[in-house]
């Protein structure tokens, strides 16, 4: 892949991971969350795939990303207030943006949406006055439902700030603003010198006079590097290295923590610097740029209140910057601008990014105090440090990583071998230390599987979607509660849940759920739940689809299999027995197909994929109350228990899920029917019997003694006959697709522990191919192995 | 300078300065050559596990460091019925298509640098209707068959419809 190509492959992973932040951000504020850092977290991830998608030239997607940005960014500045912003828009803006991206990564045209774009575009359009849309991050008012009080606390703050009539030009910018405006003239009279300009403060073109400095956000970063700067191999000059050179207004170092020269450690680090930027950066932007070589105890990135201005380049001309004094000076200045800001409304100056600026005064928001106990910039910051410490990996490597161990604990099975023919003295040492490796190969293991591991979350993430599409198709209220999901399992096993979850729940909304009128009829309310849970059980992981809708209509189960046969028509079945229809193959009982079911994929596809997952699917169902279904799937794909069984010289491993039980051929009773077709009796029942190492064409003289019952995916048994159980183990599983083919019978291989490959069985493939050869004179051609 | 000295060594003897590295292996008494880029590793005979109902050439999959791969019989490919394969025998690991397979001879005998432009076209016969060889060279007094490993392994996977049909 060409390193374009791969680096775009990382863009869309990266969506995915944005997307479900989004969403998850967009529907914790929907549901009355009202934390900033929500509104945050949601305005920046869409921001990261605009970016992106700029950067790969996804043209469609970058103009939608740019509207919906937009549009968050109202709420971000608070010019709409959290509880009146349309989330549910939102929620459909960001599943067009997830379409969008598809459609980008499959190089599909992609489907324009203007109606959310204009309905985008209203967005904070009625109330939002012209000078404030031009209103940079540092003056953005309060967020939230503060802000319809604003305006009156802004005015008497303002007037105080302000002794000096307000320019006229400030007089149309919000009272709020119009403060900040004459604070400004204040902060550049007391950094020293330049004259007063608030006339122009706010005005949206940049004055004529303005100097070289190009427009931007004026940031001080200030460097406290630890002592072991040096030590760590860090240089600062590599460290500034990393801002473009013509953002940097100046570098100022300050010495004055070194100590006498006497005394000096030369490895030590004593310098400390200040940074001042005119960029085109965020804040945030620059933390990123640090946050890799520094730790965030080291710098701290401020953006300057002059830079709500646009000719503000003032501060940095008036701050000679050498000189401490001044910097202490402009610290006082921007201490007294956040004090009269937290008097002007009731977030600090930078709500925006307040765990960025750290030294802005925390005056908490009366909204925000009220949903977030924690101080939101510790959460952010352990957020971040979380991130830091997890990589991306490319599968591949870690298949790799897992190769190795299988062969490793191939290695040591035969060392086992070779060790029991050594003398006594010599065994008993070198048998210590083959137990200690093999306990140490298990340890190395399950590690390796547990990187492989993941949150359900990447799945269970597409469900809010689906439930919200399915809403709307079917005109019910649903409500979505996702639980475990932080729950992990192989790699594997996720890839294969998104189809049957999909489909159970798509069962539950369609058939299962009422709409809000049955509900209410039937004294529920109308807003349905359906609940997702996912929980690690006895080394399975159990996730339960569970709704409270109308329960499974037995009556009508039964008479649909009743007339396809199914069932007896004078058979008698228990409530839990009807239930367990519902899996049979062709039974929908849906009267009208519709757009969610009748599309031919029923429960019976999901039972057939849970099962050739290894894993089991139930349903529990209480009339009137709901419906739940259970599905049990092993925790990885990479690792099966299995039997290993011989025929002739060849061995074979039969999945332990597909076994029933053994026993010996001796003591069956078998009935030969037409063309050499064999049946056994057990446990009253009529079982067909075939000979594996015919079916399967084993090389070597067949001495079958044993006879397996397995169960087919149709949940009916078959007896297989073999000459020996060898034993059973835990098995690595290898694809025979990846080198080779589908190979009838098997679904996979394995290596044993003496190097040779063993296929694993497929019981239902086995039964197809059996089928086949038994009509069919089997290839005169044998192989000798 | 110095990865071109081999070209330049053909160059100033052909026009085209162009050279294939080919291993050459040996089936009875028939030289056949492959790309050398193509060849992953050459390793000695080691028992496979039979596939059910797989094309008389495949004979069987092989672990070769945790991965499985399938093992072709070329004597079987060109007809010339099954190796009786002992441990002096030779399976070629190759990578063909994104896959790795093996390709059981009876020896490898050397590696050639064949100038392209003496690659002859493979004559058009009727009896290789697989395909099997891409072209000829001429080595000597031997001449070496340049297979095309595609066509070696083709009905390798693919279950052939003459088992799946059923007779009523």
């Amino acid at each position: 892949m060409d390193p374009l190509a791969e680096l775009k492959q990382t863009f869309f992973q990266e969506c995915e991971e944005l997307l479900g932040a989004l969403e998850l951000k967009l529907q914790a504020l929907d549901e009355g969350s009202t934390d900033s850092e929500d509104v945050n977290a949601a305005f920046r991830a869409i921001h990261s795939i605009k970016g992106g998608a700029g950067a790969f030239g996804c043209t469609e997607l970058v103009a939608f990303a740019h509207v919906f940005e937009a549009s968050l960014d109202h709420l971000r500045s608070g010019r709409v207030a959290i509880a009146d912003a349309p989330f549910s828009l939102f929620l459909r803006c960001s599943d067009a943006v997830a379409d969008l991206v598809s459609a980008a990564r499959n190089d599909e045209p992609a489907r324009p949406r203007p109606d959310l774009l204009e309905a985008l575009e209203r967005v904070g359009q009625a109330d939002a006055p012209k000078p404030a849309i031009a209103a940079p991050e540092a003056v953005k008012p309060a967020p939230a439902k503060a802000g319809a009080v604003q305006p009156e606390a802004a005015k008497p703050a303002a007037k105080k700030a302000a002794p000096k009539p307000a320019p006229a030009s400030a007089d149309d910018a919000p009272p709020g603003l119009a403060a900040l405006g004459n604070l400004l003239a204040m902060v550049e009279a007391k950094a020293g010198g330049a004259p007063v300009a608030a006339d122009d403060g706010w005005d949206d073109t940049p004055a004529v006079s303005t100097p070289p400095l190009k427009p931007g956000n004026d940031i001080r970063l200030s460097i406290r590097p630890d002592s072991d700067l040096f030590r760590r191999v860090i240089e600062p000059r590599a460290v500034f290295a990393i801002l473009p050179a013509e953002d940097i207004v100046s570098i100022t170092c300050d010495l004055s923590h070194v100590p006498p020269l006497e005394t000096i450690d030369v490895t030590d680090c004593w310098m400390r610097f200040t940074v001042l930027l005119r960029t085109q950066m965020s804040v945030e932007e620059v933390y990123g740029k640090f946050d890799f070589t520094l730790s965030s105890e080291e710098f701290e990135v401020e953006l300057l209140a002059s830079a709500a201005k646009d000719d503000a380049s003032t501060v940095f001309e008036a701050e000679p910057a050498p000189s401490a004094d001044v910097s202490e000076v402009s610290q006082d200045v921007a201490a007294d601008l956040s004090a009269i800001l937290a008097r002007l409304g009731p977030a600090p100056a930078a709500a925006g990014e307040p765990d960025i600026a750290p030294a802005a005064p925390a005056a908490p928001s009366p909204a925000i105090a009220r949903q977030a106990p924690r101080p939101p910039a510790n959460d952010a910051v352990a957020a971040r440090q979380r991130q830091a410490v997890s990589v991306r990996v490319d599968l591949e490597r870690i298949d790799k990583l897992m190769n190795l161990v299988g062969e490793i604990v191939i290695t040591q099975s035969m060392l086992v071998e070779c060790v029991r023919s050594l003398p006594y003295d010599i065994y008993a040492k070198t048998a210590e230390g083959i137990l200690t490796l093999s306990r140490q190969t298990r340890e190395l293991q399950d590690h390796v599987m547990a990187v492989r591991a993941q949150p359900v979350k990447a799945v269970f993430q597409r469900m809010p979607r689906l439930v919200r599409e399915l809403a709307q198709t079917l005109g019910k209220e649903v409500r979505l509660v996702l639980e475990g999901e932080n729950t992990e399992v192989d790699k594997t096993i996720i890839e294969e849940l998104a189809d049957p979850l999909t489909h159970m729940i798509r069962n539950s909304m369609d058939h299962g759920l009422e709409t809000p009128e049955d509900r209410l009829a039937a004294g529920k309310p109308p807003e349905g739940v359906i609940k997702l849970v996912a929980e690690h059980r006895a080394g399975r992981i159990v996730i339960s689809v569970t709704d409270d809708g109308r329960g499974i209509g037995r009556e009508k189960l039964l008479a649909k299999a009743k007339s396809r046969g199914l069932v007896g028509a004078d058979e008698k079945l228990a409530p839990e027995e009807i239930d367990q229809l519902i899996f049979a193959a062709g039974l929908s009982t849906a009267e009208v197909i519709s757009d969610v079911s009748g599309r031919g994929v029923g429960m019976d596809v999901v039972r057939r994929n849970v099962e050739s997952l290894g894993g089991r699917i139930s349903v529990d169902s209480e009339p009137g109350r709901g419906c739940k279904f259970t599905l049990a799937l092993p925790l990885t794909l990479a690792v099966l228990e299995g039997m290993v069984i011989r025929c002739g010289d060849d061995r074979y491993v039969i999945p332990i899920a597909s076994v029933i039980e053994t026993q010996h051929l001796a003591s069956t009773p078998i009935e030969h029917l037409t063309f050499g077709q064999e049946v056994l009796r057990w446990r009253g029942e009529v079982t067909p019997l075939h000979r594996l190492g015919a079916v399967m064409g084993s090389t070597g003289t067949p001495n079958e003694n044993i006879i397996i019952i397995a169960e087919t995916e149709r949940g009916d048994n078959v007896g297989i006959a073999v000459d020996e159980i060898v034993g059973q183990q835990q098995v690595v599983v290898k694809s025979l697709e990846g080198n080779y083919g589908t190979v009838n019978g098997a679904s996979a291989a394995t290596i044993l522990g003496d190097g040779l490959v063993a296929l694993i069985l497929d019981v239902d493939s086995m039964l197809r191919l059996a089928a086949s050869s038994e009509r069919s004179p089997a290839p005169v051609l044998k192989m000798a192995g | 300078m110095t990865l071109q000295l081999g070209e330049k060594h053909f160059s100033s003897a052909q026009p085209e300065s162009a050279v294939r590295r080919i291993v050459t292996f040996k089936v009875g008494d028939r030289t056949f050559g492959i790309d050398v880029g193509m060849v992953r590793e050459i390793k000695g005979w080691q028992a496979t596990t039979p596939l059910p109902h797989a094309a008389p050439h495949v004979r069987g999959v092989l672990n070769l460091r945790g991965v499985i791969l399938a093992v072709y019989d070329l004597r079987t490919s060109i007809g010339l019925g099954l190796t009786d394969a002992t441990a002096t025998h030779v399976i070629v690991v190759v990578d063909i298509e994104d896959k790795v397979a093996g390709l059981l001879v009876d020896s490898v005998s050397d590696i050639v640098d064949v100038p392209v432009s003496a690659v002859r076209p493979a004559p058009d016969l009727e009896r290789d209707e697989h395909g099997l060889i891409e072209g000829l060279v001429l080595l000597d007094t031997d001449i070496v068959a340049l297979l095309d490993l595609a066509a070696v392994i083709r009905d390798g996977g693919v279950e052939s419809p003459a088992r799946t049909a059923r007779p009523n």
